[in-house]
This record gives C-alpha cells, sequence and structure tokens, in this order.
C-alpha cells in the first residue's frame, strides 16, 4: 500500500549519517540544482549524464539508505515519462550512431536520455527526502522564505494522511463486505466519499480546538531550529562545483580517452 | 495529468516555478488576512482528505474502468480561490515528493496546471456564477461537470503546451494535443459528476459546511490574479519560446553570457563531420512535420555539436561510471544486510 | 477550605439548533480532588468540558478557574491553567513530532525557549515517554498516543487536568498503566468517561450527568451503588463494586 511506503521513506530520514545532520537547507538547494543541471543537458545527451549517477550513488552510500525501497518506488513512478518518451523512435529516425553493423537512431539516443534524467531526477528527490524527512523539509522551506501558512497547512496535511488514509480504508472495507467488489455508482460513491469528508471536517475542527486550549491565536511558534554550519556551507560549495565542472566538461567522456 | 521532470526543460519547468510561487505567495496573503485562523488546520485536513478519497473509486458507466477524484474543484468549493490554491499546491507536494508523481523541477508546471485552472477559472467563473448557493440541482450538477471539464481541459492543454515547447520529447504539439485532450474530456467528466455527487450528498447532510468558504466576493479581487496570468502566458510565449526553438537551452546560453562561448563540451572528434555525412546519405525527412516543436523556421534537426554519446570514448567512459555507480549500490545494499544482521 | 480548583455557577447552554446541552449546572472541584463525571451518550460531558476550557461560550452562569472568572478577556490566561485531553489523541497530537507538540503550549504560552525545553523533558519524563522524543505521532501505538497527549497539557503546568474518555482504545496494560499514573497525580482531575471502573479506582466523588443536568454527585462508591440511579441514567453498576462488596446483595 502507498501509506506504508510514505512512512518507510520518512522513517529513512530519521537514520543516522553525516549526510542526515545536514542542515535541510542545504540539501534543499544541492537537489533542486542537480535536477536543473541534469534538466539542462542536451536531449542527446547521455555518457555527459552518467557522473551524475556516481554523484547519486555516493550520497546514497554515504547515507547508508537501503536501495530497494528507493528502487521500487523509482519503478512505480516511472510510466508516464516511458510512456511519453517512448514516442521518440518512431518520429526520430535520423541517424546519429554506427557501432558495428547497427545504426542507432536520434529517437533512441533521446529516448535513453529522457530515462536517464528520469531515473536522475527522481532519484534525487528521493534522496532528498530519505535523507531529510518531511518535517526538517518543511522547516527548511519556511526558513527559506516560503509562506508560514502554507508550510504549517503542508504540515498538517502530512500528519493527517495516515490518520484520514485510514478511516478511508476502513470504510472501503466495510462496503466491500456490503457489496462485494462492484463499482460505486455516483449516488454511492457521493454518499461514501461526502460522508468521509464530513468526518474530515470534525477532525479539523477538534483538531482547532485543541490548538486553541494550547494557546494557538493563528501563528503557529516553533522550536528553534539548527543554524547553518560550517560543514553545510562545505557541503553546499562541494556539490555545486562538482555540478559545474560536470556540466562543463564530459567527465565520461574525458575518462573514456583516459582509458583508449 | 502529472508532468514529469524527464520532459520538460529548464527554462519551462522555472518560468512556471516563479508563476505557482508568486500565486502561493499571494494566496498565502489573502488567506492570512482573512484572519480566519481554523483554516490552517482545515486546510490541511481537506488535503489529507483528497489524497484518502483517491482510495475509493466510482464506477464509470458503461465502460467497466473506474476513476477517483483529483480534487482541485472540490476543494475550491468548500474554501473559496486561495485556500483551495495552497491546498492543491500542497498534495501535489507530497506526491512529488513521496510518490515520485511528477517530480521537483516539473512542480511549478503541475502546480499551475491542476491548481490555476480549477481554483481561478473553473471555480470563480464557471461554478460560482451557474450553480450559485445550489446543491444537488440539475442546475448544480451542470455547473460542476462543466466547470470539471474546463478545468481539465485547460490543464491537459497546458502539459501539452509545456512539454512539446521544452522540446525534449518528439512527440509533435498536435498529436500530443489529440492524445491528451480526448482523455482529459473523459477524466474531465468523471470529475465534475464525482464532485457534484459528493457536494449533493454533504449539502444534504450539513448545508452549512457549503457556506464557509473564503471567496472573493466581486470578480475584481481576482483581477490580480489574472493580471498575473497574462504576464506568464506573455513570458512563456516570448521568452520560453524563444528558447525552445534555439538549440541552446537556457542554462547554456546564459553560460554562453559568462564564458563568451558556447561549446564549452564540445568533444572536436569530428563527429559533426560524420554526422554529416551520415545525414546526406540518408535524407529520411518525411517525420519532420511530425517533430514540428513550435519552434517555426527551423530548416533541420540541428543536431548537437554536443555529440555526447557519439563517440567512443563516450560510451566507454559512461559505462565505466555507471559501472562504479552500480558497485556502490551493491556495496551499500550488503553494508545494509549485514547491519540488518547485527540489529535484527 | 481554600480555592476551588473549578468552580461552576449555574451554567446553561443550548446548541445552536436550539437543544438545551446544559440545565442549571453547579458544582466546586477542589485542588488535588479527582472527580469522575459520568452519564450516557449526548449528556452533556463533552460540552461541560469544553466549557470549562473556555472553547464554548455559556448562555448563562459562570466558571470560576483557581479563583479567576473565565471571560472573553481573561481566556488565554485561564486556558493555560486548565488542560484538557481529548478523547482520539489523534486530535491532539498535531505537530510533527512528539517534542513539538510537547512544546506547543508552552511556546504559545510565551515561555522563553530554556523553559520551554525544561518543560518538555520534565513532561515527557512524568508519562515516560522521554525515548519517544523526536518520534513522530503516527509511529506511537495507542497507549503512547494517550501518554503523550497527556504530556502535551502537563507542560502547560495546568492546576486542573479534565480528560475526555481516557481509556478508549486502550489495551489492559496500557489502561492499567493509565489508573496508576492518573491516582499518582496530585492535582485536580475531571475525568468524563463510561469506564466506570476507571472511575472506582481513580476518583473519590463522581458526578452524574443527565440530560444536561446534574442528577447525582457524591462519594464515588455511595453514587455508583445506586443501582436504581444508575439504570435511570443508562448506567449500570460497575462490575468492580459488586466483586469488592459481595454482601451487599
Amino acid at each position: 500500500m502507498r501509506w506504508l511506503d510514505v512512512g518507510q521513506i520518512d522513517d529513512m530520514g530519521r537514520m543516522n549519517s553525516p549526510i542526515h545532520h545536514l542542515d535541510a537547507r542545504a540539501k534543499l538547494i544541492v537537489t533542486l540544482a542537480f535536477i536543473v543541471v541534469v534538466m539542462s543537458f542536451d536531449r542527446y545527451a547521455i555518457s555527459a549524464l552518467t557522473p551524475f549517477f556516481l554523484f547519486l550513488a555516493v550520497l546514497i552510500a554515504a547515507a547508508r539508505l537501503p536501495m530497494a525501497p528507493l528502487l521500487r518506488k523509482l519503478l512505480l513512478a516511472a510510466p508516464f515519462a516511458v510512456l511519453v518518451g517512448a514516442f521518440n523512435p518512431f518520429f526520430d529516425h535520423q541517424p546519429v550512431l554506427q557501432i558495428g553493423g547497427w545504426t542507432i537512431s536520434g529517437g533512441w539516443i533521446s529516448f535513453t536520455n529522457i530515462l536517464l534524467r528520469f531515473v536522475l531526477t527522481v532519484g534525487a528527490a528521493l534522496v532528498l527526502l530519505a535523507t531529510t524527512g518531511m518535517y526538517r523539509l518543511c522547516a527548511a522551506l519556511e526558513q527559506l522564505g516560503v509562506p508560514p501558512i502554507f508550510v504549517t497547512q503542508l504540515l498538517f496535511l502530512y500528519r493527517y494522511l495516515f490518520v484520514i488514509s485510514d478511516e478511508g480504508a476502513q470504510m472501503v472495507r466495510s462496503v466491500r463486505m456490503r457489496s462485494g467488489v462492484r463499482g460505486l455508482s455516483f449516488r454511492e460513491y457521493g454518499g461514501l466519499v461526502g460522508h468521509l469528508l464530513m468526518r474530515s471536517l470534525d477532525r479539523a475542527e477538534r483538531v482547532h480546538q485543541a490548538m486553541l486550549t494550547r494557546g494557538f491565536d493563528g501563528n503557529i511558534r516553533r522550536l528553534d531550529s539548527r543554524r547553518f554550519g560550517l560543514s553545510d556551507a562545505l557541503f553546499l560549495i562541494f556539490c555545486l562545483s562538482v555540478f559545474i565542472v560536470a556540466r562543463s566538461w564530459n567527465l565520461a567522456e574525458h575518462l573514456g580517452r583516459l582509458l583508449n | 495529468m502529472h508532468m514529469a521532470d524527464a520532459l520538460i526543460s529548464p527554462t519551462m519547468g522555472g518560468t512556471l516555478w516563479a508563476a505557482s510561487a508568486g500565486l502561493i505567495a499571494y494566496c498565502a496573503r489573502k488567506v492570512r488576512a482573512s484572519a480566519a485562523e481554523h483554516l490552517t488546520p482545515l486546510m490541511g485536513v481537506l488535503g489529507a482528505f483528497i489524497f484518502a478519497s483517491q482510495m475509493i473509486n466510482v464506477a464509470i458507466p458503461g465502460t467497466g474502468s473506474s476513476g477517483h477524484l483529483s480534487g482541485g474543484l472540490i476543494l475550491a468549493i468548500l474554501l473559496g480561490p486561495y485556500a483551495a490554491f495552497l491546498v492543491i499546491a500542497s498534495v501535489l507536494v507530497v506526491q512529488a515528493l513521496f510518490f515520485a508523481d511528477g517530480g521537483l523541477l516539473a512542480l511549478g508546471c503541475n502546480i499551475f496546471n491542476m491548481g490555476f485552472f480549477a481554483a481561478f477559472v473553473a471555480y470563480p467563473l464557471i461554478y460560482r456564477p451557474l450553480a450559485r448557493d445550489e446543491y444537488n440541482t440539475p442546475r448544480a450538477w451542470g455547473a460542476s461537470l462543466l466547470a470539471a471539464i474546463v478545468a481539465l481541459q485547460l490543464g491537459a492543454f497546458g502539459v501539452v503546451l509545456e512539454t512539446t515547447m521544452s522540446g525534449i520529447t518528439d512527440l509533435a504539439f498536435s498529436s500530443f494535443a489529440l492524445l491528451m485532450q480526448p482523455i482529459h474530456l473523459g477524466i474531465g467528466l468523471v470529475e465534475g459528476l464525482a464532485t457534484a455527487a459528493v457536494v449533493a450528498f454533504v449539502g444534504n447532510a450539513r448545508p452549512e459546511v457549503l457556506s464557509v468558504r473564503l471567496a472573493p466576493t466581486r470578480s475584481r479581487s481576482l483581477r490580480p490574479v489574472y493580471i498575473g496570468l497574462i504576464a506568464v502566458t506573455v513570458l512563456i510565449g516570448g521568452v520560453a519560446s524563444w528558447f525552445a526553438s534555439t538549440r541552446p537551452d537556457g542554462l547554456e546560453w546564459s553560460l554562453e553570457k559568462i564564458t563568451g562561448e558556447t561549446e564549452l563540451a564540445a568533444p572536436a572528434e569530428g563527429a559533426h563531420d560524420r554526422l554529416a555525412a551520415i545525414q546526406e546519405r540518408s535524407a529520411i525527412m518525411p517525420d519532420y512535420d511530425f517533430k514540428s516543436a513550435p519552434a517555426e523556421g527551423e530548416e533541420s534537426p540541428n543536431w548537437p555539436a554536443v555529440g555526447a554519446g557519439t563517440s567512443v570514448s563516450g560510451i566507454v567512459g559512461g559505462a565505466m561510471t555507471m559501472g562504479i555507480a552500480i558497485l556502490i549500490g551493491l556495496a551499500v545494499r550488503m553494508g545494509a544486510r549485514s547491519r540488518e544482521r547485527t540489529v535484527g | 477550605m481554600s480555592t476551588p480548583a473549578i468552580e461552576v455557577k449555574n451554567l446553561r447552554y443550548a446548541y445552536p439548533d436550539g437543544t438545551q446541552a446544559l440545565r442549571d449546572v453547579s458544582f466546586a472541584i477542589q485542588q488535588g480532588e479527582a472527580v469522575g463525571l459520568v452519564g450516557a451518550n449526548g449528556a452533556g460531558k463533552s460540552t461541560l468540558l469544553l466549557h470549562l476550557t473556555g472553547s464554548l461560550r455559556p448562555a448563562q452562569g459562570e466558571i470560576w478557574i483557581m479563583g479567576e472568572q473565565l471571560l472573553p478577556k481573561t481566556k488565554k490566561a485561564v486556558r493555560s491553567r486548565v488542560g484538557l485531553v481529548f478523547q482520539d489523541p489523534d486530535d491532539q497530537l498535531f505537530m510533527p513530532t512528539v517534542e513539538e507538540d510537547v512544546a506547543f503550549g508552552p511556546l504559545h504560552g510565551g515561555c522563553s525557549s530554556e523553559e520551554v525545553e525544561r518543560r518538555v523533558a520534565v513532561a515527557l519524563e512524568k508519562v515516560g515517554m522521554t525515548r519517544q522524543r523526536a518520534r513522530p505521532p503516527y509511529r506511537l501505538s495507542a497507549g503512547e498516543k494517550r501518554a503523550v497527549a497527556i504530556a502535551t497539557v502537563l507542560s502547560m503546568s495546568p492546576d486542573a487536568l479534565l480528560m475526555d474518555e481516557p481509556s478508549t482504545h486502550l489495551d489492559p496494560r496500557s489502561r492499567r498503566r493509565l489508573i496508576e499514573w492518573l491516582r499518582s497525580y496530585s492535582k485536580a482531575r475531571v475525568i468524563a468517561t463510561h469506564d466506570l471502573e476507571l472511575v472506582v479506582e481513580v476518583c473519590s466523588r463522581v458526578i452524574v450527568l443527565s440530560d444536561g443536568e446534574i442528577v447525582a454527585d457524591g462519594p464515588t462508591q455511595t453514587v455508583l451503588n445506586d443501582e436504581p440511579l444508575m439504570l435511570a441514567h443508562g448506567l449500570e453498576r460497575p462490575h468492580i463494586l459488586l466483586h469488592h462488596h459481595p454482601h451487599d446483595h
């Protein structure tokens, strides 16, 4: 079930490693830069993208993250990019490369490129979450200037995701027991989802009461979070320099030439 | 209809990030100014509700398949456009982070495509004027249907426009549009009916719920939003399409400005010449009509001088790097296993 | 006698739809006293608790907390002196981590960060949840959630603790721990519950609400052993009393 996975990735965010200890802001900026740099490559770039896999692999290793759940997430998310990218070989027959007797068309190259981009960008986002956790990520957003009200309700959303999904799952189960697996008509659907909605509204009201009884006055105050330290700054500068180098020179090709 | 990172250019992603960020800031100010402090928990809980509701499927008559709420319209009905936009954005943030639906770069596009049209077009311009305060009347069902269809058509059109203008897929604008628009007509239909059904039920059981939203009283108060929309359109239409049509994309273009030369990474292996030769030999151009991207006046596909993957060195080096990455991955897995053993 | 922790005088309240929820309710709870608030569903228990925290405004009557009247302008100050533990801990644990939840009250009450830190540590220690400090609420068991919910209130050092159905969803061991904890707590306690066995073990006094009215107010043994009274108001004599006093029959 999807919800369990959510908890799993977030739990990884509470592991102990040098990467986990870095400031969430530094990791967020590095991740965004990583994605932008990867996306800025030409649509036929393949070898030039490979050093970025190396970067991700090093991060995952240093953070001691388990690979299997991350890979599972990647596969689950793949269909859309694969689907749209798969059109390229049909439309673009320009031969661009010959290896032995094989001629490879531009469409296949750009399709491969789309797949690589997909794995890199989605992988980077997952690693960010798995080394930071939702809660610290939200704190970082607020420190970087995202409106507090947005961050607060995002945290509430995340907090009640589990609670309300449980309620929804219970309702689905009880409906299945009564009516089998037959699909719901729009009226029945309206009743079931409407019921869930009313329970959610009641929940929101009670949460608001609970906040008021503990002194809430419209502004949420939070515990002081840690400062941006020297190691965070070094991490940030190091990663950004690596990106600039890898963007400017095709490192893989240089390595290949060295070996030839 | 989440767009994926892998299919958009940084320029496109960046532009819509800016647009969505601006809208979030604007909506956050509006919600704050309303001093309705009960809204914060309500927004969060309703966002969670949208996720939970997606576990429940409604049968689509005559098709044998089923659908669920995507939620934009019902959020706007319950919360009004400002708060609804923020909630839609958060739902997408969580989807991007946890389910890798879309991605971080495409997040701006997704928030815009799914949030803006539902909260600031379909709801205030179609649903409100048509449905007024009615629910469970033919009028309200019709309003919901029309509003959802319009929201999803515009959203899907946004996806098509942004994807083809990014120039990463070879799917032509017209064929992609022909693929997306009819599908989203169906999705919009389901969304409209599902929304109306839920609103009808809640309206009958607890009518007061439907009148607590924070809505702009006059259409004038939405004016800044529409002005913003026009600005974004101009920005995308002008700047972005220019970026998309010329090969040096956004970042390269700015790199060029900085360094004074475009082809920082040009291998200069003579690959270019080789390519030109191949191109001459095999003049396979019939497909060209299909790959029309919005770039008029592009005479032939500009093969990148940065011929990544075209040289043997590239392949060998790339394979080596990937090999190292995979080795690190394996080492991590084994490390994790041995740790599990010691812990367990 | 010292100032009562809670004093309610002629409290009346009707729901917006006109239903009378509380009719002329009056009582006083002394400092350190533990009182059970019992009654059938819809008798007005939760409504009464929400009044005591200033969440609902009485139509008529007065509420005094530690000698200070609860009024719109004193609401914020008075609220910090009564802590309400909600029936569903998920309503009360709305922050991302246990620590942030326990810190919420003191932070919004204007404590300095050192003071907040100290109070969080003390409150978690009192309910035995120090080790759960950094966890998110959804990773807690039902018993742990209940304990943390209590800690979120204790960190505000209230003069009176109000609890709405504290033993629901608890397994026997967690319930036992809760009872032991409630017995050891020294401040005033008002426990609204259907768990009459818990009332027998924790409370020295019981108030019976029925249809928004107080129909009995007296020592636990006397009130709960009054079988006709219990049955008339949708309750029953707790088994624990039958067991402890077999010669009554």
